[in-house]
């Protein structure tokens, strides 16, 4: 049966051509879409690695012409007085690198004896507790590290997991990075970009790592009790402003925050799913008429097949057949242009999220067609082959 | 052996009831060569699409080869159709996307016979008709004699016990209507299939057995 259909398939070719492309580009869009869904579902799953649904972020200016003592000392007041504010749990001072703000700084070198590129983030000495970070070993930074021999710093386990793969533990290592640093703990995941972003290698520096009187740290995040975000942000700026005498001081919310800088890909990746559901039911409403004008004009051919013993479940399967014979064409020349793009590395997504893309469009593309070709074929089957021979 | 028994006819479309075929009562013995005349519209097609179950009467029973048809289901209608029965239509009903092989081969299709035993038959079946050098064409590209004659190789490919052929000579011109006729003539006395022919023409009708005329859904002789 197969190899007849083959052949009457392939008699017919140009009137299947045209089946041919429409299955092929909608492998092809039903691909990129999946790839590009499933790479960032992959991201999105993986945890953030910190707590953010309680906190606000806030930019002060810190007066400007103080020696490091005084900035210390006025960074040391401000926080002690927010500590106090009814509602807030914890704060800390960062850098100018702050989480959701698409802010990055990248630093690199090849003295480690390998190709190392990470991620910088400046935090103080409160930020693992404020944040609520996971370490994998070792431990946040503390009073001890303003006098120890080497500035500490603290890595993501992207980045053991990616250069020190054999390592049982980083702590007490040496990282050359602005100098010679010493590892003294790893932080499990700290994706601070958004949920969509790779969990790439990152190291965290302390205050100490940079001049105080030059860069001194002028962001905080402050940590409230559930449900009092909003309240803590009026006397936190009203104190802030008093003591800094700057009225430039910015609060905003790290839950806002957050869905805005995940924005980028939501949009698209809904966008993209509205379009493809779209050309989808386009090419399933053209598929089904398409089969059904064909199948009606093949009503003789029916009639025949029936007066020469095909049962009616017979002529169901051979025109169901008949449609997934083209559309296995399509697919293989589908698969043939899509796996170019993981085998060409034509993007840095990874190879893997095309292989799935690849599968779930072929199981898509063969339900569609399965669906749109069963209908017709089935009517075609409960033809009188007396009716239908008679018309001609 | 078929054997028709006050079999009745009715199409009914919208408002008109036609009656294609009235009591009609006949036998047709296992071997014979019968030929069924009769004006337009007189209800030929019908009494043979019956006899070939792809068609179902109003009324009255049939039996074919001692059995009774009103119990057969669909799939079972379709095997006797494809075990037993070979037809041959006035318009060929060829299937234009098919070689000339490949229509031969059809009723096979529906049996269990391999690839290569379905080639074998279909090629012995063109060579009885004389048309062993066309079987890769295609339908288009023959002429309706020549149409008509793998239309014939298709109906004898599954060696059937019956053949129904609806005026197998009608589109044909007198020539290609003797060959056929001399094919099927053969058919009957080589093989002993017996043969229902529906024709127009008196002179291929004597060359038969026996002749039943029809007129206005009856049986007049
Ligand atoms: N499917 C149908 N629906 C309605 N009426 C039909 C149908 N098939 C046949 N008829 C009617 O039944 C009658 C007998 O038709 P049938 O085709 O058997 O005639 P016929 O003797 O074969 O004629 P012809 O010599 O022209 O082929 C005609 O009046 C025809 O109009
Ligand atoms: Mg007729």
């Amino acid at each position: 049966m197969i190899t007849h259909l083959v052949r009457l398939m392939w008699n017919k070719r140009r009137a299947n051509a045209l089946i041919l492309l429409e299955i092929l580009l909608a492998f092809l869009v039903l691909f990129g879409v999946y790839a590009f869904g499933f790479y960032n579902l992959d991201r999105f799953s993986s945890p953030l690695g910190f707590s953010y649904e309680n906190s606000v972020g806030l930019r002060l200016n810190l007066p400007e012409d103080m020696d490091s003592a005084s900035t210390v000392s006025m960074q040391k007041r401000i926080r002690d007085e927010i500590l106090l504010v009814s509602g807030v749990e914890q704060a800390t001072f960062i850098g100018s690198i702050n989480p959701f703000s698409g802010n990055m700084y990248f630093n690199g070198n090849d003295d480690n004896g390998y190709e190392l590129r990470t991620q910088g983030f400046f935090a103080d000495e409160h930020f693992a507790e404020t944040m609520n970070l996971e370490l994998r070993e070792g431990r946040w930074f503390d009073e001890t590290d303003v006098t120890s021999k080497y500035i500490p710093v603290l890595v993501n386990g992207a980045l053991m997991d990616e250069f020190y793969p054999a390592a049982n533990s980083l702590v007490d290592s040496i990282l050359i990075i602005e100098g010679e640093k010493k590892i003294i703990g790893v932080v499990e995941n700290f994706k601070y970009r958004s949920n969509f972003s790779e969990n790439a290698p990152l190291t965290f520096f302390p205050t100490r790592s940079r001049d105080v009187t030059k860069y001194p740290f002028q962001m905080m995040i402050i940590r409230a009790s559930s449900g009092r975000t909003a309240a803590i942000e009026e006397p936190i700026y009203n104190l802030v402003r008093d003591i800094t005498k700057n009225t430039d001081v910015v609060i905003w919310n790290m839950a806002d925050d957050r869905i805005k800088a995940n924005k980028p890909v939501v949009v698209p990746l809904v966008v993209l799913t509205l379009i493809s559901t779209f050309l989808l039911i386009n090419i399933a409403l053209g598929l089904f008429g398409v089969l059904f004008t064909q199948i009606n004009r093949r009503r003789a051919e029916i009639g025949l097949r029936k007066a020469m013993g095909a049962t009616p479940a017979q002529i169901t399967t051979q025109f169901v057949l008949e449609v997934l014979l083209v559309a296995t064409a399509a697919l293989l020349l589908g698969v043939f242009f899509a796996v170019q793009v993981p085998i060409l590395e034509l993007t840095s997504i990874p190879a893997k999220f095309f292989y799935f893309g690849i599968v779930a469009a072929i199981i898509t593309i063969l339900l569609i067609v399965f669906l749109c070709a069963s209908i017709p074929s089935r009517q075609a089957a409960g033809l009188q082959p007396a009716d239908v021979l008679h018309e001609d | 052996m078929i054997e028709l028994k006050n079999i009745s006819k009715s199409y009914r479309t919208d408002t008109i009831e036609t009656l294609a075929l009235q009591h009609m009562t006949m036998s047709v013995p296992s071997g014979e060569f019968l030929s069924i005349m009769g004006p337009s519209g007189c209800g030929k097609s019908t009494l043979l699409n019956i006899m070939g179950l792809i068609d179902e009467p109003t009324e009255g029973t049939m039996t074919l080869a001692g059995k009774e048809i009103a119990g057969y289901n669909g799939a079972q209608m379709a095997r006797f159709r494809n075990e037993q029965l070979g037809f041959i239509f006035q318009s060929f009903h060829l299937i234009n996307d098919l070689s000339v092989v490949d229509n031969v081969e059809l009723p096979l299709l529906y049996r269990k016979v391999g690839g290569k035993e379905r080639r074998r038959l279909a090629l012995e079946a063109l060579a009885r008709v004389g048309l062993s050098n066309r079987a890769k064409h295609f339908p288009n590209q023959l002429s309706g004699g020549q149409k008509q004659r793998v239309a014939i190789a298709r109906a004898i490919v599954g060696r059937p016990n019956i053949i129904l052929a609806d005026e197998p000579t009608g589109n044909l011109d007198s020539q290609m209507g003797d060959e056929i006729m001399e094919i099927l003539l053969k058919l009957n006395s080589e093989i002993g299939t017996t043969i229902v022919m529906v024709t127009h023409d008196e002179r291929m009708a004597k060359k038969t057995h026996r002749l039943v005329r029809l007129s206005d859904g009856e049986r007049v002789s």
